[in-house]
């Protein structure tokens, strides 16, 4: 669709394997860190992929028949 | 023949007949194939019946309820079927025969059966889905796993449609402010059109399926809505078939259509459809949340507990490390006392002539001190007896001054035949100083005695210039 495609679902998946690898324990502090970091980020992501109109969706619809 | 007839008399005679013949009323089974309401309120319809394969009628009969009926019929039919008085419905009818010089033969009708019209509803409902699970498609849609943000929609309605203003307004107005975006095939929700113009609107979106999340069909808002439009097996086929997730709000309180049931979801309303779309990303974004907040808990503990691992070897390494601090000061104090000693033999050995001469210089600085300390010692005696004698010869010299003292006391010199006189208890030692007539104290020894000057005779002091 877009160039710098974002999914949702695999923003989601991502996150989902991300709680998975914490929850088991075999993290160590130093990937821990990175690895809530990065859950952080696409967290940040998906709300604002919510809440914020993306201007080029906004025109391929508009110009629809 | 007897006579003639004029076209009237014929009608009469027909109608009488027909009256006769048929003096009651019947049930008919006909489907609707026309229907209209004219000015006066009166419904005219045109009743037919097919062949069973539905292409070749095979009966026709003009129908009339008059308007003093059709307000009653009309109601009572529409709420127990959900459905309106149309064409193509299938209708059970009481009616009598009519017959008018001017109109000829029709039907008029007095009541309608709902019940037979939802049987066949109903029949002709159970024989699409059956055709549709014989073809193995009926729950191919609901396969379909609705997206977790459904934000881009396909919507199906008609563009005038209040229930397609009360989608919009409904999903644009969400309280959580998310974003969504919708494109409108416009298309007709009920009537002769519907079947077609659906199935456009659907191939329209599929060419472009990859710009959707979902589709919505949605009609309703308006005052009577027609269900049996989407008992449609073509619909139905289509939806099943359709790449995208299909919610649909027809709007029925009562029953559900073909489209419905084979839709991936089914809301009554349009409000509902778009209350469940917003409902979906709100629970994703919940999910979300509860995630976000497992991690956080789950990487506290985890570093909470790395924490205290390095408190516990914290408190194992210390007394440990003392152990080992004392073990290492040990040896190395041993090992400095050996390079001590080593360091000495070294010295001793390499330096004796230095040594010898230190222990000359000893000497010599004892004996010195040795011969000081006799000759302080020397002095000491010396000083000690010398200050002795002094002592005991200022003791004699002190004695004889005692005696030399005690042989001045006035005492013993007065015992010696010396006396002692005194003028107004002054000691006078000249002849001189009493004047004639004074008195004077003479001390003796054992007394005293007081005597008037009477005469002097004084001594003429000696000349010392001369």
């Amino acid at each position: 669709m877009t160039k710098k495609e974002f999914s949702f679902n695999d923003a989601v998946l991502r996150i989902e394997e991300i709680l998975k690898n914490i929850e088991s324990g075999e993290l160590d502090v130093d990937r821990l860190s990175s690895e809530v970091k990065k859950a952080s980020e696409l967290i940040k992501l998906c709300q604002k992929k919510l809440r914020t109109t993306e201007e080029e969706i906004n025109s391929i619809f508009k110009e629809m028949p | 023949m007897t006579g003639k007839l004029s076209l009237s008399e014929l009608q009469l005679i027909i109608r009488d007949s027909l009256y006769m013949a048929l003096p009651d009323f019947y049930w008919v089974v006909a489907e609707i194939s026309e229907i209209k309401q004219n000015y006066s309120g009166h419904c005219y319809l045109e009743l037919i019946e097919k062949q069973d394969d539905e292409t070749i009628i095979k009966a026709r009969i003009k129908a009339v309820i008059w308007s003093s009926r059709y307000g009653f019929i009309k109601s009572f039919f529409e709420n127990a079927t959900g459905e309106s008085l149309r064409e193509d419905l299938k209708v059970l009818v009481k009616a009598r025969i009519e017959y008018h010089e001017l109109y000829g033969l029709s039907l008029v009708i007095t009541d309608i059966d709902p019940s037979y019209t939802l049987g066949e509803m109903a029949a002709k409902r159970l024989l699409i889905i059956k055709k549709l699970e014989q073809e193995g498609v009926f729950g191919m849609n609901k396969e379909l796993e609705i997206p977790k943000v459904p934000q881009r929609i396909a919507v199906i309605s008609s563009r005038n449609a209040a229930g397609y203003s009360d989608f919009m307004n409904h999903l644009q107005g969400n309280s959580y402010k998310y974003v969504f975006y919708t494109a409108l095939f416009d298309a007709a929700m009920q009537g002769a059109d519907t079947e077609q113009s659906i199935i456009n609107a659907l191939n329209r979106i599929a060419s472009k399926s990859d710009l959707f999340d979902i589709v919505v069909i949605i009609r309703g808002g308006g005052s009577q809505t027609d269900l049996s439009w989407f008992d449609n097996y073509n619909i139905a086929y289509y939806v099943t078939q359709f790449p995208l997730p299909v919610i649909t709000g027809i709007g029925h309180e009562k029953d559900l259509s073909v489209t419905d049931m084979v839709a991936c979801k089914a809301l009554k309303t349009p409000t509902a459809a778009a209350d469940y779309i917003i409902e979906t990303v709100c629970e994703t974004e919940n999910h979300l949340f509860e995630i976000s907040l497992e991690i956080k808990n789950f990487a506290r503990d985890i570093i909470e507990e790395s924490k205290n691992r390095i408190e516990r070897s914290k408190n194992t390494i210390a007394p440990l490390t003392i152990l080992l601090m004392a073990d290492l000061k040990k040896s190395l104090s041993e090992v400095s006392l050996e390079v001590l000693r080593l360091g000495k033999e070294k010295i001793y050995s390499a330096g004796i002539i230095i040594a010898n001469r230190q222990s000359r210089f000893v000497s010599a600085a004892l004996s010195f001190v040795t011969v000081k300390e006799n000759l302080i010692s020397g002095f000491k005696q010396a000083f000690i007896s010398r200050t002795g004698i002094s002592l005991r010869r200022n003791n004699n010299r002190l004695s004889a001054m005692e005696n030399s003292l005690q042989m001045l006391d006035p005492v013993n010199v007065l015992k010696r035949g010396y006396t002692i006189t005194s003028l107004n208890d002054r000691i006078i030692m000249s002849a001189a100083t009493p004047c004639e007539g004074e008195t004077i104290d003479t001390l003796f020894s054992d007394g005293k005695i007081s005597s008037r000057v009477t005469g002097k005779n004084e001594k003429k002091p000696k000349d010392t210039t001369s």
